[in-house]
């Protein structure tokens, strides 16, 4: 579970607690900017806004946090792979499942940094961040794929990510979108050499191939913050929502090639016929717990109530007082979660079909 | 769709199409879109449209004396900005208006605020103004209106009056040296805040945004079953939509009004609330923050004007009815507002 101080905590009274959480507990829930429940604050998006770098991309959301990604590829020389025998019987098995002989990545080759403003680099917002998005990133190991060269040699992806706002809600859908944005336009020049040979490059960068081709189905995964107020499940919560919000996950998602399906799937249902693969799926410790209960009016002697000691039974009782979420998620929920971002025409899927038409703009 | 993502739209033109600019630099010109001031050729050099950024020069020439938001470097006769904003005349008085800012405070104001520390005879509150102000505990109502000196036991209780996070809105009693205002709840109007929603916009000071009016605090009947709701604009830009609660004035002698401050001032329990009127509090939400988003002023007029609009858009819509006032529907919401 991510540290509650990755989440910044709101200070709200327990009247205003009270009233957002009834409301988003209701049905339909009623959001306070009016939303439905799976509808996202309107966004927008560019990409390649960066001349310097192999992709990038920007986008700000409706209340004004702005993000930019850039990622820059270089050479570097392989380290000598040790338990060659081993490695070169795996990858033979690989040639007979992928099609491509002995192409394997490692997870360091790819170098995730995360910049906040007002934040040290090893606060634990943006380490915390930084880690889940390349968790999501490195996850089924198909990304550090893309970066081999040859036995020698394989591209070393940096990837920038810079909040350009103050983090007024949760950044990590807005940089996560941006990363997926930034690496959906990311280009790298094409290969000229051959086999184990120096790598060679072609210097047209009007003949670099993308790092992601769109003939192909695999997509840079995409991690989204769903909430849930008891049995409502709420999609891109503001931050007054996620001060009342008692279950709260970054679910990361990305499409799949069709013949893909791992064993480690977990048993949700329908999923099997969706084109989207989940990657990972993490808790988030909502701020709620850390709020303080109301005091309803029977125990409260400025009300002309009298102090009890039992302040539980007086709280059970009364409604409109605010009480701190307790316990934890109920694992049906989280799996209706999970569902609801997987299914087919569901949330994720449009909001990647949405980013790619960025893309191609 | 779930997701509405568009395109960055180019930055506003700052300059409107005109040869203004230009005739500007000619000498001679009439100039008509001032008032005609008997000007020499001498002249600061921009324009009343131009922005300034902080640090630019805004003039070298000595005849100006300079205002708020700019600053003469020793031993130089430049007159350099030190907000972002545009340029103000007044006579020979040269003063830039800053974009933003935040909320100064003045006596009198109504002000929501948000209790962010306890002390032991004061509260200290945030009211958007660059210093937070105070609340003594003698410049609050007690609970029944008793009138008596405040004595260590309700030094002792202060958290069941107050506590952090809670909203109140009072009014701006005093204003310090330091900036610092002393704010006072003494008045059936003002006290804690509960059954509703807040929101911050900016306050006075930037071009949109709550402005000094008649009437800060209303009562306006909803539309779809909604019922009544109270709307607070605090001039500090801090912004309280809540359940019009009816106050039952049971024969109270005007001497003794005091008494009548009802046993729930200092509750933090809502009250029953319905999902009608929880909409309609949504949609009046959505309506003040597409002003905002426009830079239209926010007063009583403009709220009221522009939620009778937003019913009219959403009734012509078929479907249920949605609260939600982005994109297509806040677009024409503005533009039947601009129309009228």
């Amino acid at each position: 579970m991510a540290p509650s101080s990755a989440l910044q905590q709101v200070l709200l009274s327990p009247a205003e607690l009270s009233y957002l959480h009834t409301s988003l507990a209701s049905t339909p829930p009623i959001r306070p900017d009016g939303r439905t429940s799976r509808q996202f604050r309107p966004l927008i998006a560019e990409s390649n806004i960066l001349p310097g770098t192999n992709g990038s991309a920007r986008i700000c959301f409706d209340d004004g946090t702005e993000a930019i990604v850039g990622a820059k590829a270089e050479v570097e020389k392989s380290r000598p792979v040790f338990a060659a025998r081993e490695e070169e019987g795996e990858g033979e098995e690989m040639a007979e499942g992928q099609g491509e002989g002995g192409e394997r990545g490692r997870n360091e080759w790819v170098d995730i940094s995360v910049e906040i403003p007002g934040m040290r680099d090893d606060d634990s917002m943006p380490v915390f961040l930084s880690a889940l998005l390349s968790e999501a990133l490195l996850a089924d190991g198909g990304f550090t794929r893309k970066l081999w060269i040859n036995r020698r040699f394989h591209w070393k992806l940096y990837i920038d990510i810079l909040l350009l706002s103050q983090p007024l809600s949760y950044p990590l859908p807005l940089l996560s979108l941006t990363t997926h944005l930034a690496l959906l336009a990311t280009r790298l020049p094409r290969l000229k050499s051959e086999k184990d040979e120096d790598p060679m490059f072609d210097d047209d960068w009007e003949a670099s191939v993308f790092l992601f081709p769109q003939s192909q189905t695999a997509k840079p995964p995409a991690t989204l913050l769903v909430m849930a107020v008891s049995s409502n499940i709420i999609f891109d919560p503001s931050k007054e929502e996620l001060a009342v919000a008692e279950v709260v996950l970054a679910v990361s998602i990305s499409s799949s090639p069709s013949s893909f399906t791992p064993e480690s799937e977990m048993d949700v249902g329908e999923r099997k016929g969706g084109s989207l693969k989940l990657l990972a799926v993490r808790t988030i410790d909502p701020p709620s717990r850390l709020t303080h209960p109301g005091v309803p009016n029977v125990v409260n002697t400025a009300t002309g109530g009298t102090a009890t000691d039992n302040m539980e039974m007086a709280m059970a009782r009364e409604e409109g007082v605010w009480k701190s979420p307790r316990g934890g998620a109920k694992r049906k929920l989280i799996a209706e979660m999970i569902r609801k971002v997987l299914e087919k025409g569901g949330v994720g899927e449009e909001v990647l079909d949405g980013l790619e038409a960025v893309g191609l703009e | 769709m779930a997701i509405t993502i568009l395109a960055p739209a180019p930055a506003a033109n700052p300059y409107p199409a005109s040869e203004y600019s230009d005739e500007d630099s000619e000498d001679g010109g009439a100039d008509l879109e001032r008032d005609i001031d008997m000007r020499p050729s001498k002249r600061a050099k921009r324009s009343a449209k131009d922005i300034v950024t902080p640090g630019e020069t805004v003039t070298d020439d000595p005849q100006w004396m300079r205002g708020h938001g700019t600053y003469i470097a020793p031993a130089s006769t430049e007159i350099v900005a030190t907000v972002a904003g545009t340029i103000q005349k007044t006579n020979k008085l040269l003063s830039v208006r800053p974009l933003r800012a935040r909320y100064t405070p003045e006596i009198g104001d109504l002000v929501v605020g948000r209790i962010v520390e306890v002390q032991s005879k004061r509260w200290r509150v945030d009211v958007g103004a660059p210093v937070l102000a105070g609340l003594p505990l003698s410049a609050i109502n007690l609970p029944g209106g008793i009138l008596r000196k405040r004595t260590e036991t309700d030094e002792l209780q202060i958290r069941t009056f107050f506590s952090e996070g809670d909203l109140l809105v009072a009014e701006v009693q005093s204003l310090h040296q330091d900036g610092t205002a002393g704010l006072h709840t003494r008045s059936l109007k003002y006290g804690k805040l509960r059954n509703g929603v807040f929101m911050s916009v900016t306050g006075t000071g930037g071009g949109g945004g709550v402005i000094r009016a008649r009437r800060q605090v209303w009562t306006m009947d909803t539309e779809h079953g909604g019922g009544k709701v109270d709307v607070i604009l605090g001039v500090n830009g801090y912004i309280w939509i809540s359940k019009h609660i009816e106050v039952t004035t049971a024969e109270t002698a005007i001497t003794r009004m005091e008494e009548s401050v009802s046993a729930t001032v200092y509750s933090s329990q809502n009250d029953e609330i319905a999902p009608e009127t929880r909409r309609e509090i949504s949609r009046i939400r959505g309506v003040i923050t597409l002003l905002v988003q426009k830079g239209l002023r926010v007063d009583e007029e403009m709220v009221m004007r522009g939620y009778s609009t937003a019913i009219e858009v959403d009734d012509r819509e078929p479907g249920e009815s949605n609260e939600y006032l982005g994109g297509d529907r806040g677009k024409s919401v503005l533009n039947l507002l601009g129309g009228r």
